[in-house]
């Protein structure tokens, strides 16, 4: 029926207005890394039950790709930051 | 030889036959009106926003970060003249949409509860402000919503699809009797 | 024909009647009334069938808890089925019918289910329709599909219109009985936004019903005061014959709005039904408590009904529901029914009292029978007496209806539809809603509560305090008295033993309490076994009578508490909502948003035929007088550009406009082949990959200043390409300085193609386009003559010399109407996508029927594009994987029949000549295939395996489906043009 995301730039929004990517912890490798680094990231994803960082693109609305981070056992969600802010938030962790 | 070229609007054959009289709640279709798309570069957003807000003339609407459309209803500038003076500003790159967007205001006493069944967006003026703007979906469609009164609202939606959301928009104001048209007559 | 109706009292105006009608048979109702209050007044108290065994079933409620009193509520298109005549509100002309009967409802040859009974038990389903299988498609099936379902499907379209609509508040308060009618009135008193919504056409709830009297007024009265109120507070909507029927994530609440269901006929400007999604910051439940049943031999004879239900009909619609009621209950509310009848002159025969000992005292003369149970029930199509047991003894009584009152299950549905369970309550002999947080709490008998008081108090508490957490400053609400009320407690009694009858746990499903006790013993242990292998909670009444019931029956059996059983799953939707109302105004015309191109009325004037591609409607073809089919249109177009020149709407193509100085750098990552260095006023083919190595999208990308560049996509991928570049410029590389938007409705975009191309664009644009002014794969601001400012590109996807045009897009259809006119005397003509698409299978250029998400740039014969001396690209790193390099792929060919009117058609497959058809022979598929005029014979694309070594082989084109093989041979896939003279012109 409907549920509700609240994008740091457009405010709550129905999930109508987003595509979901999936998991946002994986990083692109770089050119020279190991083929295992590319097949695990282009192929292998551990599909984990919880807690868990998400892409989430605000397709109806700002058009910026955020880091939804959601419980995707009972859909409670902690935070929605920008997808260029999510590596730094990590770092700073 | 000199050519001449005839502009359509989008709506044209949507409208005809409208009755003229418009209703209490009533939709208005800005004929030919200005819009671009500005788009601010990295570190710049805050200067270009304060420039756009200063434009005489030239309503801003938020598209998302460092991304605008600024807008003349009446459209009584000329594009590149807009897009030089932006230009000029560096920091910001502008592109005409004038003929991509579609611009309608609607307004009326049911306004909101025709809205209501058109986007998901609470609409209470304590929660969506007289000159607040954003980009949402409405009636199905990526558009951009800005109020523009306690009881006045303009829709700005992309040209292809302005036909089924002016439908759209009609049908949910069946109840409100909604009329519609052209600016200026 | 008695009539029922008490000369006063209720909520009835008696001088309004209505009239309707039942089965073909006139009756005539109060306003006010409910379908089934009426038809009770009127003596009708059978009002169904039941589902299996075909018994004869009254109301059992007053409510939306009805198992049994299900109809079919108007005719033609508007018939419904299922509705529930115990929530029906009557209207002038209502037209309504019994179901699952036949002939008719008094006369049911079904009925001789009941003495098939003992087969059509437990697990009746699983056991029977077991074997043999082939059984199923031709005997089992037909024969429970005639047997089953309620009501009968309308197999013509709905003439009503439905809507959705979104409404937000601070507090949403579900049920306006005494606890929500308190708890809006606080908040709104505190100046929260508040919405009240009760599905009942009139709000108060039991109030409506109650004899006690409310702050000095009777207690109906005192509903009519608050919604007084509450109808003048601007921050309160009342939301009347509003079923809040989901709680979803996020505080998201679905309710159907029935609009106009309720009048006979309905406003063409007003939807019959409307869907709220409604967000609230905070919630509270005041659904109320539910009634349960009894469970003894007899308990579905028409007239057997909760001892509430009873009192509704009295209290709210002034209709005894019998002449001679006797009362069988385990608690207050049994000794309550009873003393509203005797005050209102109606009979009351016997309480039978399962309870060895209570406080509660019966009406005055009213015998009394303490300990005792009904065993059995006896009366056709109307209860007219039962039997009880007492310590051994039995007697038999006189009644004409029987209340009874089984004790009380609070409604917790809503909240436990989002995974929380609720909980058993030794004490209240019940289970409770689960606490969900703060977000959504129960009040009043939702929450367990059972005198009125307490639930008046409880609302208003519950709605101070989420004030409070809102930061709003409730007025706290003055204490309101009750008088006259009772204690509704009660002593649970699951099960009357010594049934001499079928005693019934879920009604409306016919499931018998025996039939637990099977299922418990065949091992279905389990509450959601037990569930599906009796079908205890499967109507579509989801076992809100019978669910609590059959927990304490199994319970008991097991010799364990309810506790250790639970319930079954609860899950929206509350009560049965209507697919219109789901769909909403998404139908016909509004079932999808619809996109036309700029030059939608130039097609539509020049004759076009139009296909669906995604959202667009783009022309097919041009037709002419004389022309006998599509193919025929084709053909000419496909030969006019040939030799002349064509116009085609390329509007639909995406178009991207990219900015800034990370623009050449940014392109060059997404792109497999080089953009670095691409000059400006030019256009380059550009292809991307996935980041897997296979091809995503393509399309060229022109460069129109230093920072500046425009992309085109295909039609299909135009979003999709959208979505990729931000994702690879926010995710990735988000120090890049680019900045892009879509301006794929900006421009009127149109190809003009053919030897005569040049001529022709050059009496409209008045700038240099010879070929050496404006070579192949030029990009450039142009001037229309006149004053038009427009952009030029020299592209082709025919082979032909050709031209790009884009203008602002309101002035397409002005300018398409000039080039037409510009070209007249070279002979051009319009041409649609079919055209489109052969003039560039003839020259062998792909689409996405070759870049189907399996094929390589090099599978397509364009692996000289990728740039491989680049560090990086999307799709670099694993496109070299050996599965992607391999020389066994397939890989893009050209065919050719070896008699040239044999036809081949996309998706069939090759194989070698002589060979079988078997996966293993599979040798590739074809990709696209149509009549070349220009070859004047079939040809087609396809990817063979190894294909660009087989050049010349003769092989087979398989079409399974259409039962042809083709035999053909093996060419290149530029069928026009090789050496690309024309394109160069
Ligand atoms: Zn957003």
């Amino acid at each position: 029926m409907a549920s509700l995301i609240t994008c740091p730039h457009c405010g709550t929004r129905p999930k109508e207005e987003f595509a979901i990517r999936g998991d946002a912890e994986p990083r692109r490798p770089s050119a020279g890394d190991r083929d295992e680094a590319w097949l695990g990231y282009v192929y292998t994803r551990d599909n984990r039950k919880g807690r868990i960082h998400e892409y989430w693109h605000h397709a109806g609305g700002c058009r910026r790709w955020l880091v939804v981070e959601r419980d995707n056992l009972t859909h409670a969600v902690y935070g929605v930051t920008d997808a260029a802010q999510f590596p730094k938030a990590e770092a700073a962790e | 030889m000199t050519l001449h070229f005839l502009h359509r609007h989008v709506l044209e054959d949507h409208l005809a036959g409208f009755e003229t009289r418009p209703n209490p709640n009533h939709v208005t279709v800005y004929r030919r009106p200005l819009i671009l798309s500005v788009l601010a570069h990295a570190g710049q957003e805050a200067a270009v926003f304060a420039h756009l807000a200063g434009m005489p003339g030239m309503d801003v609407r938020v598209c998302g970060p460092g991304e605008w459309m600024i807008v003349s209803a009446a459209g009584s500038r000329r594009a590149e003249e807009v897009a030089e003076e932006l230009g000029a500003l560096g920091g910001a790159s502008v592109i005409d949409q004038s003929d991509g967007k579609v611009l309608l205001s609607i307004g009326g006493p049911s306004v909101r509860k025709i809205l209501a069944k058109c986007l998901a967006v609470d609409l209470h003026p304590d929660v969506f402000a007289e000159g607040q703007s954003a980009n949402m979906l409405c009636c199905h469609v990526a558009a951009n919503l800005a109020r523009t009164g306690l009881e006045m609202f303009e829709i700005t939606v992309p040209r292809s699809l302005a036909g089924s959301v002016f439908e759209e928009l009609m049908e949910m104001g069946r109840e409100f009797a909604l009329t519609a048209s052209f600016s200026g007559g | 024909m008695t009539s029922y109706r008490l000369d006063a009292g209720g909520a009835v105006n008696r001088a309004q009647a209505l009239e309707f009608s039942f089965d073909g048979r006139s009756y005539k109702g109060l306003q006010g009334d409910t379908l089934a209050s009426a038809l009770l007044a009127n003596d009708q108290v059978l009002m169904g069938r039941s589902f299996k065994y075909h018994r004869p079933r009254g109301p059992v409620t007053a409510g939306s808890a009805e198992p049994n009193a299900l109809m079919t509520i108007g005719s033609g298109a508007r018939a419904e089925p299922n509705a529930r005549a115990t929530t029906v509100e009557l209207y002038q002309g209502l037209v309504a019918a019994s179901q699952n009967r036949w002939p008719s409802l008094n006369h049911d040859f079904g009925a001789v289910n009941s003495l098939l009974s003992p087969f059509l038990g437990a697990g009746f389903y699983y056991k029977t329709f077991m074997w043999p299988a082939a059984f199923w498609e031709k005997v089992y099936e037909p024969l429970i599909r005639r047997a089953a379902g309620l009501g009968k499907l309308v197999l013509q379209a709905d003439p009503d219109r439905y809507e959705k609509s979104w409404a937000h508040c601070d507090l949403l308060v579900v049920g306006a009985g005494p606890a929500g009618l308190m708890a809006a009135l606080v908040a709104g008193r505190a100046g929260m936004r508040v919405i009240l919504a009760d599905e009942g056409f009139q709000a108060g709830g039991s109030l409506l019903c109650e004899s006690a009297s409310v702050g000095g007024q009777p207690a109906a009265a005192f509903a009519g005061t608050v919604l007084d109120e509450l109808a003048g507070l601007p921050n309160v909507t009342l939301m009347a014959r509003t079923t809040v029927f989901g709680w979803y994530d996020d505080m998201v609440f679905g309710s159907v709005e029935r609009v106009q269901k309720h009048l006979a006929s309905p406003s063409p400007d007003l939807p019959v039904e409307r869907l709220w999604r409604i967000v609230a910051k905070r919630a509270i439940l005041a659904s109320g408590a539910e009634e349960r049943p009894l469970v003894f031999g007899g308990n579905d004879r028409p007239g057997v009904m909760t001892a509430t239900a009873a009192r509704t009909y009295l209290n709210r619609y002034g209709v005894a529901v019998g002449g001679k009621v006797a009362v069988f209950t385990n608690g207050g509310a049994g000794y309550r029914t009873a003393a509203d009848l005797a005050v209102r002159g109606v009979e009351v025969t016997a309480i039978i009292d399962a309870r060895g000992q209570s406080s509660d005292v019966g009406p005055a003369g009213v015998r009394v029978i303490r300990n005792a149970g009904v065993i059995s029930t006896r009366g056709k199509r109307r209860i007219d007496g039962l039997v009880l047991e007492r310590s051994g003894f039995e007697e038999a009584i006189d009644c004409d209806a029987l209340a009874m009152s089984g004790g009380w299950s609070p409604i917790v549905h809503l909240m436990c539809q989002r995974g929380a369970k609720p909980v058993w309550s030794d004490e209240a002999q019940a289970f409770l809603a689960p606490d969900v947080g703060s977000g959504f709490v129960a009040a009043g008998s939702s929450a367990g509560l059972t005198s009125l008081s307490a639930c008046l108090r409880d609302g208003a508490d519950k709605a101070a305090t989420i004030a409070a957490e809102l930061g709003f400053s409730a007025v706290p609400a003055v204490p309101v008295e009750v008088e006259g009320e009772y204690d509704a407690s009660f002593a649970p009694v699951w099960y009357v033993p010594g049934a001499k009858d079928k005693a019934f746990v879920d009604f409306q499903n016919d499931v018998a309490v025996q039939e637990l006790g099977i299922a418990q013993r065949e091992g279905f242990r389990h509450i959601e076994h037990t569930k599906r292998y009796t079908t205890a909670g499967m109507a579509t009444d989801q076992g809100k009578l019978g669910g609590v019931n059959t927990a304490g029956i199994v319970a008991a059996m097991r010799g364990v508490t309810p506790a250790e059983i639970g319930t079954t799953t609860f899950r929206p939707f509350y009560t049965p909502v209507s697919f219109g109302a789901l769909a909403g105004a998404a139908q016909g015309s509004h079932a999808a948003p619809v996109r036309t191109s700029p030059l939608h009325g130039w097609a539509k004037k020049n004759g076009a035929s139009f296909v669906e591609s995604g959202l667009w409607y783009r022309s097919a073809w041009f037709g002419r007088d004389g022309e006998k089919g599509w193919r025929d249109s084709v053909d000419r177009e496909v030969r006019t550009v040939r030799a002349h020149a064509g116009l085609c709407d390329v509007s639909t193509l995406g178009k991207i406009e990219i900015f800034g100085t990370g623009a050449a750098e940014f392109l060059n990552r997404i792109y497999c082949n080089a953009f670095l260095r691409l000059p400006i006023g030019k256009a380059r083919y550009g292809l991307m990959l996935r980041e897997d190595g296979i091809v995503f999208d393509d399309g060229t990308t022109s460069r129109l200043g230093d920072n500046h560049y425009v992309m085109t996509t295909t039609t299909a991928y135009a979003a999709e390409v959208m979505t990729h570049l931000e994702f690879c410029a926010q995710t990735f590389w988000p120090e890049l300085d680019v900045r892009f938007v879509s301006v794929s409705d900006q421009w009127a975009q149109m190809s003009l193609a053919g030897p005569k191309a040049r001529i022709i664009m050059s009496r409209v644009v008045q700038d240099d386009l010879s070929d050496a002014a404006f070579p192949f794969l030029s990009a450039r601001s142009v001037t229309l003559r006149g004053w038009l400012k427009a952009r030029l590109f020299r592209i082709s996807f025919s082979g032909e010399l050709a031209y790009e045009l884009a203008v602002p897009a309101g002035l397409g259809e002005a300018v398409a109407d000039a080039i037409m006119d510009a070209g007249r005397e070279e002979g051009i003509c319009a041409y649609g996508v079919e055209a489109l698409n052969v003039l560039r299978i003839e020259k062998g250029f792909v689409t996405h029927s070759e870049l189907d998400g399996r094929t390589t740039a090099d599978d397509v014969g364009l692996g000289r594009m990728m740039a491989m001396q680049k560090p990086d690209f999307i799709g670099k790193r694993l496109s070299t994987r050996f599965g992607l390099t391999a020389a066994d792929r397939l890989q893009l060919v050209g065919l050719k029949p070896v008699e040239p009117d044999k036809q081949i058609q996309a998706g069939a497959h090759l194989l070698k000549e002589h060979a079988q058809p078997s996966l293993a022979n599979d040798q590739g598929f074809v990709s696209s295939a149509c009549f070349s005029p220009t070859l004047d014979s079939f040809v087609a694309l396809a990817m063979l395996k190894s294909g660009r070594e087989r050049m010349g082989e003769r092989i087979n084109v398989w079409d399974a489906l259409r039962r042809v093989e083709v035999p053909v041979d093996v060419c290149s896939p530029v069928f026009v043009d090789p050496d690309n003279i024309k394109l160069h012109a």
